[in-house]
């Protein structure tokens, strides 16, 4: 578009023509446990997710081998999902089990399955266009404490983003000063480390006082400490510290997403806050809700930006920013052929930055622009503010 | 098969830069281990590791051998120690050129 030879060109490259190795989340495995089928978008084409007799949750293409009728709009009828079109009977392996009017069910009726799990009572499906065995050795992680009661329910979130690719969610695990700028937080530590299949981000950061809403809601008040991984491309769990005025909590923030297009993806996030001792019920979700609100709120803060803003592939650094290309690296792991895996996606990278001291200054900044102004008001005979 | 693929030429060029360029090797002072180091500034460290440092970190030996496994984001504190030294020594220079 600029013609001055010096000026910088964006490179928008080539979105990626598959979607991620892995291990990918479905959702509240709840909320599939209902004797009905239920549509799920993914990776260009659509799922059909039911629950059978035996409380076990299967996952299908959502699309009938017979003539394409959409099982999600079908029955369950027994173990199976069956077609509203012409009532054929798919099983959970994937299997056509029963037509009902005729003699027998061809040898070649197979659909296509999902391997599935579930973790932190959500539903996972490993997906491989390759076709590979699940890995469950990679599954996320169980949260301890989680199955034992000690969390309040979930409190669970889904939103449809349409025009932009995924790798804008995953950038964020990089992006310090994002956080300043979008989120109105302030961040004092900040440390990513990629290895294997994890990416983790790990932050210190106070709100900032000159604003109001993201992060920022308590102001100066509000410490927090997070610390975040990614388990796998698309499934992330964030641990949340938040000291109020000396009131503690422990968050957890599920933020996962389901690639639904080369250019479109479902977010979903689900808050929980670990119950302090003898709260009571109604507390603890008032909290969680307040936690929901805040953090749903800095969701839509990253959005409005996705939306607005185009994929670029040459991102232009400086010396304060985070690790975007070495993070990109770690993500193209899930892009490639298993085969096609180097080295430089999987060995360990640390960055860390350290801005206590930096932030010692700013703190004396203010505090010296406080006194000012309590000298002004004095020599101008006013009360002494507190 | 392509994913993320650049458009232009320059941009291999700025991957190469902001991951491989002046990466100095630092040798941990207690192991074995050999990572590669950056410094953009006091406050700022990068640190490359491959599979063979990994094998040598005893620190991430001893940590790995704990039932709930080594934890990813906690680095080694000998290596730092060692970062710090050759900061002091002035192998590594520190600061940042053209933000890379």
């Amino acid at each position: 578009m600029s013609t001055a030879t010096d000026a910088r060109s964006l490179d928008q490259g080539v979105p990626p023509a598959r979607y991620a190795r892995g291990w990918h989340c479905l959702g509240l495995a709840a909320t599939f446990r209902d004797g009905k089928p239920h549509a799920i978008r993914a990776f260009d084409g659509k799922l059909v997710v039911w629950e059978d007799s035996k409380g076990d949750l299967n996952v299908l293409d959502a699309y009938c081998r017979h003539m394409g009728g959409d099982l999600t709009q079908g029955e369950v009828k027994g173990d199976d999902v069956a077609c509203p079109f012409h009532d054929w009977r798919w099983g959970g392996d994937g299997k056509c089990k029963a037509i009902p009017y005729a003699r027998r069910v061809p040898l070649r009726a197979k659909t296509q399955r999902y391997e599935t799990a579930i973790v932190n009572d959500q539903l996972f499906i490993w997906f491989d266009p390759e076709g590979s065995e699940a890995d469950r050795s990679i599954l996320p992680y169980q949260l301890p404490g989680l199955a034992e009661g000690e969390y309040a329910d979930w409190s669970w979130n889904i939103t449809e983003i349409e025009g932009s690719n995924c790798r804008e969610l995953i950038d964020n695990v990089s992006d310090m000063a994002h956080f300043y700028y979008v989120h109105f937080s302030f961040p004092t530590s900040f440390r990513n480390v990629f290895e294997g299949h994890l990416a983790t981000q790990y932050m210190e950061s106070t709100g900032r006082p000159d604003k109001a809403g993201g992060y920022s809601s308590a102001g100066t008040d509000l410490f927090l400490k997070s610390e975040a991984t990614y388990y796998g491309p698309s499934y992330m769990i964030n641990w949340l510290w938040v000291d109020y005025k000396g009131f503690k909590t422990e968050v957890i923030l599920i933020n996962t997403h389901i690639a639904t297009s080369p250019n479109s993806f479902t977010l979903q996030y689900g808050i929980t806050v670990k119950k302090p001792e003898g709260m009571d019920d109604a507390t603890v979700a008032f909290i969680a809700e307040k936690y929901t609100k805040m953090f749903g709120e800095g969701f839509l803060q990253d959005v409005h930006i996705w939306k607005n803003k185009i994929a670029v592939q040459n991102p232009l650094l400086c010396e304060e920013d985070g690790p975007v290309y070495q993070l990109r690296r770690w993500y193209e792991q899930f892009y490639v052929d298993k085969a096609d895996i180097v080295p430089e996606m999987v060995e360990r990278f640390e960055f860390e930055v350290d801005t206590t001291k930096a932030n010692e200054y700013w703190h004396e900044e203010v505090a010296e622009n406080l006194r000012k102004k309590a000298a002004e008001d004095a020599a101008a005979g006013l009360p002494v503010a507190h | 098969m392509v994913s993320f693929a650049p458009t232009s030429s320059e941009t291999v060029e700025d991957q190469r830069r902001y991951t491989q360029a002046r990466l100095v090797e630092v040798a941990c002072l207690d192991c074995l281990a050999v990572v590669r180091v950056k410094k953009n500034s006091e406050h700022q460290t990068s640190i490359q590791w491959d599979s063979t440092s990994l094998e040598h970190c005893t620190e991430f030996a001893r940590a790995a051998s704990q039932p709930e496994g080594r934890p990813i984001r906690v680095g080694c504190s000998r290596l730092r120690s060692s970062i710090e030294q050759a900061v002091k020594d002035g192998a590594i220079e520190v600061g940042a050129e053209d933000g890379y």
